[in-house]
């Protein structure tokens, strides 16, 4: 019996060998092969696919295919893939299975990079505006802050002047200082740079952006956090993907006729002057009209004018070219991952003989050194230079341009470029602006680096410390050399004509800035329901900038353009620098992903701030309420998420001076016994209570997301009051000084911000948009101290009032009323002294009955702050092409255009705009519409004329057509062929506005002397074509 | 575990980072901070030396206040830019409000300048570490810059704030209102006569430049006249006869570089040109002409600001034969073209100097030939035209080369007395105080109008055509004074305006 079983058992055996082996055959025999995609198509590489029940499986290739070897065509496919929902997919006997991924409806497992750290997107109780590089698409950038324009409500990003390579401005939610600067903080991969972000980081280096804008997640950041905070995460490598791109853009630039100003040409411009001089020869001569002969040869007969000349053009680059290599390499594989990225800039700027270029290397390493220690090391090198022109201002190189007499020619009769344009007829004499551009040598050269490093340990299960190094080197350095050929305008008989004294400069500036950061984070395991973090940190950081200058004049000659060969030389240096130190906590806490809960304090000390109050606690608080897990709501098919949320928080502001609250001696000097006898005064009070100026802001936001995130809709309403403002408040002169800085004054922003993300697919093509509006409202409430107004600009540039009870930086001016056309109006209204017929009339303000000559009678006569800003973004793609449009916008504020003062400046020692051919000329002809807001008067005589006053105010209100991109990712014959897609891009494509000017962003002031365009740097449409590979 | 608890102790310890709170405080290691600074007498003396150092900024703009406004001298009419009428042409033409940016200038470098007096003065009088005898002409240079300050700044506003003390903070300025001009008065006799006290006769060559006894006195002297207390001004311009102050034989050596501080100087404002140390003065540049380029002042490439012009009616107010017309004015340049160009300009501040736009001349401030005119005026004041009073018109007289002048009777004597000033010291910041002190304010608006009057019957220059606006040249009685500054009562209400602005 024990033989036969075992015999048995043996044959059971072996038929189980065998039928293994033979199943084993069979599963050899069923090979099932595929590819996985995601809904775009795109092969997904390391995805698992796994027979169920077993575990025979196997991973997709790079190119997301897989091959696998089944016992039997029955059994079901797992395929299971990080942010994907996994698919059961029964094999059903096929031998070739291609399976489409979609995106997990609970990607909000998506991790946002917050301040400190990440957060899970779903646990964000704060407003915060994400933004990846992938959504923003190819924009042509020679700077990070192009890419955020239009992309987040509640940022307005400005593009001041069209100069190569510089920065915009950057605005989060309103202006909130009247004394301190108004710039966000940016963070580079957790180490916070400074309120600029500098011309040295490539965009292509990007992964997102994270704006936080309101004081619960910006008080992490303390007295830096009251304009929020702009957080960049440069690229890390993917997890288990290696990837090699090459991407190349090659574009133009130029200025379309639309906008460009319009000035007269050479016989339109002699006709101007002849008609000058007849209406002034009439008012002088009671009538009398001149005779042929007595009318100056210079424009006797218009038509006769031998020259026509169009400087603006003159200066302009046609077709400026610009071209941008990236190179990245991204390594997810093994325990180093590695992101090595090479780029390379170049750009042409629209006005001739000025451009821009950088080189950038960047080194991104991870690694695991064991299962609890991970380092990281970002190494990034930049070299930037900039040949640059001085372009602000009606006398610099594009206003000039405007206001240059047209009836002279460029070039000589030999065909050289004339340096001088001496003055005929009255007119101003000017440096010829194109010589000056190709003469004088401006140009700067930035060479930046920039490292984090850090070493993460996990202590405990769930405790894990991190200590993070970061630095930030920068050698800035600017040299300049004006050779003895370039003049001055002057106007006509004075002497401004070369040779004039040479003059050099140039300086260096060494910034080193260091911080370091100990974060020490705990997550401890409760359950499924509950999901608590803790963080405690401490940072200490601290800047310091060397600046060595020096300066010389009167060459012998131009050969030699450096300092040494001046005969008079002077040198300065200096140093300044600030320090500070932080200690940090934040809870969050989440229940049953339905209730959250967040909090953080910042206790931070300045060096920037009086000995009374160094230090300085910033504490913040949130919540969130997921209302679509709640069990009283209706679970609809169609809602995904809502989401309630409340934050508070306070920040400080400390962009003031890094010394301001002592008091120095400064030099003022004397000759006694014929030498020289060394002084010194005092410079100002010292202040030892200066203190922060703080943000309390006050957030409710609402996110829902409905159809499976087909749609997604925020919206954030806030109050942000600033207070304790640092402003230098005018005090009576006599206590020795004309103001001081102390902490006065409170300003209110308020606003409302929605976005919406709507994404679906009609047939083949996927199509998304996502529009964003924003509504701000700023109001100073308080002006302590004892006036209530403070006065910037001048009597005939503009003026910009802060005032309590209006918005910041009001314009204001003579409002003006019309044109008088006869004496008998002059009279009948209150005394203008100096008026005659064609004069502006301007209102009487405090009804005194006369209008007096400086600014008793100046009122609000614009407001620059816009009602709403806008963004709207369509993107669709169908098969293999794709389209994306952004718009942009802003409505309903104004620009006080300076420099038409000058180019409507009719005295005839200028040139003058187009428009000046309906300019009131007398009663009978006061031009077509002489009642418009901003029609010029006509006078013989200067006054009422150019002094602050409506007319030069104009709505600047318009609507971009920024980017329009075509993409198409071409078809790959061949597995060796890498993925390629080319695109097309027009950016700045139409501007829609009524504003006269190029830009109705340009603004020549800085701080809140706001909308003053006194011509600078004109913006450029671009036209570019690029190719992205990836191997 | 054991590797792992090594690694995080030493991580930890990390966090003893410069928790020091000396991290925290920073200062500018390029200055010096204030409170640091007055403790010992050579630091003091930096701070005189900064004291002086502002006179040249209120000396470089005087001329708008002291001589532009009067008849002596007019503009170069710049018919195409009118970007200065706001400003400083408004003093030619009596336009001056309350906003005129001038004037809150003049006002705000005036007390930037008595806070520092009066700081150094405090620092001085609490020092223990200076010795009484080098404290006095310390002292004594410090009172004569605050009652010269305060002395000008009456006659411009009438009454003032008065400043002796130094604020600690800026809150405590609102209380500080106009005061009477007697008070002001009161103090600047106070300091004047403290001065006089603890000054030297005399410093040695390296010292050139720094206030004297004669300065004080002479000073003082004026003050008593404009006060019209003419007995003590006689008394103490008479004092200043033997401290070894002479007239110069050649009138042009008071203004020539190269013989500053001269015999006849009593008090000039110091400048050096010709280098690079910033302490040139350029009065020359900024009061030719606009268009006389190089002409005049010898380097092509520079546009004057054509301000100061001489008036017709000051150029034919020299008797012939007084050398000192030549030296004081041309009447007119010929330009680059070989064009002789009508019109007038300041001659006396006209040197030649080695590099553009420095030049190396002074700015007097008192005279000798001031002392003995103010001597014949007081003293014919107080007991009529003696032959003393007689004597020192004529030492004046003869030095410009003219007849003496005998038995005038006292109107006559006075008139010629202000004739005489206008001439001797013109273009020196003399003649606006000059009339306000012989006469009334309706006289002086009389007076004013007459010249106006002529001015605009034939301009001194020629306008370019552009008209006279309606309130040009209208001088009204108020105008003696000048407004106060419309931001400083924006600043705080309490301050009272002159009346009539």
């Amino acid at each position: 019996m024990k033989d036969y079983l075992q015999s048995k058992l043996r044959h059971l055996l072996l038929l189980q060998l065998f039928l293994s082996f033979a199943a084993g055959a069979w599963a050899q025999n069923i090979a099932v092969t595929g590819r996985v995609t995601d809904d775009k198509g795109e092969g997904l590489p390391g995805v698992t696919l796994l027979l169920k029940g077993t575990t025979n499986g196997t991973t997709t290739d790079p190119s997301g295919n897989y091959s696998l070897n089944l016992p039997s065509g029955a059994g079901t496919l797992v395929v299971s893939f990080i942010g994907y929902a996994t698919q059961e997919v029964p094999v059903n006997n096929r031998s070739n299975i291609n399976i489409t991924l979609a995106g997990d409806a609970k990607a909000l497992e998506e991790v946002v990079v917050v301040g400190y750290g990440t957060q899970r997107k779903r646990d964000i109780t704060a407003a915060v505006s994400n933004i990846s590089m992938e959504d923003i698409g190819e924009v042509p950038a020679s700077n990070v802050t192009r890419l955020i324009q239009g992309q987040a409500p509640g940022v307005a990003v400005k593009q001041k002047n069209g100069t190569p390579g510089s920065q915009f401005e950057v605005r989060v939610r309103g202006i909130s200082s009247l004394g301190a600067g108004s710039n966000p903080l940016y963070v580079i991969d957790g180490f916070p740079v400074g309120t600029s972000v500098g011309q040295n980081l490539n965009p292509n280096e990007i992964e997102s952006i994270t704006i936080l804008k309101d004081a619960a997640s910006t008080a992490i950041y303390g007295a830096r956090g009251s304009n929020g905070v702009v957080l960049i995460t440069t690229k890390s490598a993917k997890e288990g993907k290696v990837n090699l791109s090459f991407s190349a853009d090659y574009g133009i630039q130029n200025i379309p006729d639309s906008r460009k100003v319009t000035v007269l040409n050479g016989p339109e411009f002699a006709q101007f002057k002849k008609e000058a001089f007849i209406d002034r020869y009439r008012y002088v001569n009671n009538g009398k009209e001149p005779a042929l002969e007595e009318i100056p040869l210079g424009f006797r007969f218009p038509e006769q004018t031998k020259y026509s000349t169009n400087w603006y053009d003159a200066i302009l680059n046609k077709n400026a070219p610009y071209a941008d290599y990236n190179l990245t390499l991204s390594n997810g594989k093994g325990p180093v991952k590695s992101v090595l990225a090479l780029g390379y800039f170049k750009e042409e700027g629209t006005i001739i003989e000025t451009n821009y270029d950088r080189i950038s290397a960047r080194a991104n390493l991870t690694g695991e050194v064991n299962k609890f220690i991970t380092v990281g090391l970002n190494l990034n090198g930049t070299y930037s230079r900039q040949r640059l022109a001085n372009t602000d201002g009606r006398s610099a190189v594009v206003g000039s341009t405007l206001i240059m007499d047209p009836r002279e020619p460029i070039y000589d009769d030999q065909g050289n470029l004339r340096p001088y344009i001496v003055g005929q007829d009255g007119v101003f004499g000017f440096p010829n602006p194109v010589f000056m551009l190709k003469n004088i040598n401006r140009k700067r050269n930035i060479a930046d680096v920039l490292s984090n490093a850090y070493v993460d340990i996990t202590l405990l299960k769930g405790l894990k410390f991190r200590t993070a190094a970061n630095a930030k080197v920068t050698f800035n350095n600017y040299n300049e050399y004006v050779p003895s050929t370039i003049g001055l305008p002057v106007q006509q008989g004075a002497s401004g004509a070369p040779p004039r004294i040479a003059t050099a400069f140039e300086d260096m500036v060494q910034t080193y800035n260091l911080s370091a950061d100990q974060l020490l984070t705990y997550q401890p395991e409760l359950g499924a329901e509950h999901h608590l973090d803790f963080m405690l940190g401490y940072t200490a950081q601290k800047e310091t900038a060397r600046a060595l200058s020096g300066s010389a004049n009167t060459f012998p000659d131009d050969l030699v353009p450096y300092l040494g060969a001046g005969s008079i030389r002077s040198a300065g240096s200096s140093e300044a620098g600030w320090t500070l130190l932080a200690y940090l906590s934040r809870v969050n806490y989440s229940f049953k992903d339905r209730y959250l809960f967040s909090a953080s304090m910042r206790r931070e000390g300045s060096s920037r701030f009086g000995t009374e109050n160094k230090y300085g606690n910033f504490p913040a608080v949130s919540v969130g309420w997921r209302l679509s897990e709640e069990s009283f709501m209706p679970k609809y098919a169609w809602l995904s998420d809502l989401k309630l949320r409340a934050s508070w928080g306070k920040t400080g502001n400390n962009d003031i001076g890094n010394y301001s609250h002592l008091a120095f001696m400064n030099a003022s000097n004397y000759i006694l016994g014929n030498a020289f006898a060394p002084g010194k005064v005092v410079s100002q009070f010292a202040n030892s209570e200066l203190r922060w100026e703080k943000s309390n802001q006050l957030d409710l936001g609402l996110d829902l997301s409905l159809l499976e995130n087909k749609i997604v809709f925020t919206a954030e309403i806030y109050r942000k009051l600033t207070n304790d403002m640092l402003l230098p408040i005018a005090i009576p002169a006599v206590s020795g000084f004309t103001s001081s800085l102390a902490n006065i004054g409170e300003v209110e922003n308020k606003g409302v911000e929605l976005g919406l993300n709507f994404n679906t697919r009609i047939g083949q093509v996927n199509f998304r948009t996502s529009p964003n509006i924003t509504f701000n409202r700023n109001k100073i409430l308080a002006i302590k101290g004892e006036n209530d107004m403070l006065w910037f600009g001048g009597f005939y540039g503009g003026y910009n009032v802060q005032k309590v009870g209006r918005p910041i930086g009001m314009i204001y001016g003579y409002r003006k009323l019309g044109i008088f056309n006869t004496q008998a109006e002059i009279d009948a209204a209150p005394k203008q002294d100096g008026a005659i017929p064609g004069s502006m009339k301007f209102w009487d303000a405090d009804g005194n009955g006369v209008i007096s000559y400086d600014t008793k009678d100046m009122v609000e006569i614009g407001n620059p702050n816009p009602s709403f800003t806008w963004g709207w973004n369509f993107s669709a793609d169908y098969k293999k092409f794709d389209l994306s449009v952004l718009f942009m916008g802003a409505q309903n504020y104004d620009v006080y255009r300076n420099i038409e003062a000058s180019t409507m400046n009719i005295d005839g020692v200028f040139n003058v705009l187009d428009k000046v051919k309906d300019r009131w000329r007398s009663p009978e002809n006061p031009g077509s519409n002489p009642n418009h807001k901003n029609s010029q008067g006509g006078t013989v005589d200067w006054k009422w004329s150019r002094e602050s006053s409506g007319r030069y105010v104009y709505d600047a209100s318009h609507i971009w057509v920024k980017n329009v991109t075509l993409g198409y990712a071409l078809p790959r014959f061949k597995s060796y062929i890498p993925d390629t897609r080319i695109f097309l891009n027009a950016s700045n494509l139409f501007l829609i506005t009524n504003y006269p000017g190029n830009n109705p962003d340009a603004s020549i002031r800085g701080g809140n002397e706001l909308n003053n365009d006194d011509e600078s740097y004109p913006v450029p449409r671009t036209f570019s074509l690029g190719a992205r590979i990836n191997f | 575990m054991k590797k792992l608890t090594a690694i995080s102790i030493f991580l930890l310890s990390l966090m003893q980072f410069s928790c020091d709170d000396d991290f925290l405080v920073t200062t500018d290691p390029t200055r010096v901070g204030s409170e640091l600074f007055y403790k010992d007498q050579k630091q003091v003396e930096q701070a005189l030396n900064g004291v002086y150092g502002q006179l040249q900024g209120i000396t470089n703009t005087a001329y708008i206040f002291q001589e532009f406004t009067s008849d002596n001298t007019t503009l170069d009419f710049n018919p195409v830019d009118r970007g200065g009428a706001a400003g400083w042409e408004a003093f030619e033409f009596s336009t001056v409000n309350s906003g005129n940016g001038e004037i809150s200038n003049l006002w705000n470098n005036y007390y930037s300048a008595l806070y520092n007096i009066n700081f150094a003065l405090e620092k001085l009088s609490g020092s223990t570490t200076i010795d009484d005898a080098a404290k006095a002409p310390l002292e004594g240079q410090l009172k004569f810059m605050r009652a010269y300050y305060y002395f000008n700044l009456v006659q411009y506003f009438g009454d003032v704030v008065l400043v002796t003390t130094t604020l600690s903070k800026p809150d405590a300025a609102f209380a500080l209102l106009r005061s009477p001009q007697a008070e002001v008065e009161a103090q600047i006799e106070k300091d004047l006569k403290e001065a006089i006290a603890g000054l030297p006769d005399k410093y040695n060559a390296a010292n050139a430049g720094r206030v004297t006894k004669g300065a004080a006195l002479s000073l003082l002297g004026k003050f008593y006249l404009t006060q019209k207390k003419y007995a003590e001004a006689v008394t103490t311009l008479k004092q200043v006869l033997p401290l070894g102050y002479a007239l110069n034989l050649n009138y042009a050596d008071n203004f020539d570089p190269a013989k500053k501080n001269g015999v006849e100087s009593i008090f000039e404002v110091q400048y050096q040109g010709g280098n690079d140390l910033g302490e040139q003065s350029n009065f020359m540049y900024v009061f030719a002409p606009r268009l006389s380029g190089g002409s005049i002042t010898g380097f092509a490439n520079v546009t004057p600001s054509g301000r100061n012009i001489p008036t017709r009616d000051l150029i034919a107010a020299y008797e012939t034969g007084d050398v000192r017309k030549d030296i004081s004015l041309k009447e007119g340049y010929t330009n680059a073209k070989g064009e002789w160009v009508p019109t007038p300009f300041v001659n006396k501040y006209r040197h030649a100097h080695t590099l553009s736009g420095r030049t190396d001349n002074n700015w007097p401030i008192l005279r000798f030939a001031d002392v003995l005119l103010m001597l014949a005026e007081a003293l014919n004041e107080q007991s009529g035209p003696t032959e003393e009073a007689h004597g020192y018109l004529n030492q004046v007289r003869s030095r410009a080369k003219l007849p003496e002048v005998r038995g005038l009777d006292k109107n006559i004597f006075r008139q010629k007395v202000l004739q005489e000033r206008r001439v001797e010291l013109a273009f020196e910041n003399h003649r606006w105080f000059d009339l306000k002190r012989t006469k009334t304010p309706a006289e002086l608006a009389q007076f004013m109008n007459a010249y106006a009057a002529k001015e605009k019957a034939n301009p001194t220059v020629d306008r370019g055509g552009v008209i006279y606006s309606t309130l040009d040249y209208v001088y009204e009685p108020h105008e003696h004074v000048f407004p106060i500054p419309a931001p400083q009562i924006l600043i705080n209400e309490k301050l009272s305006q002159n009346q009539g602005y």
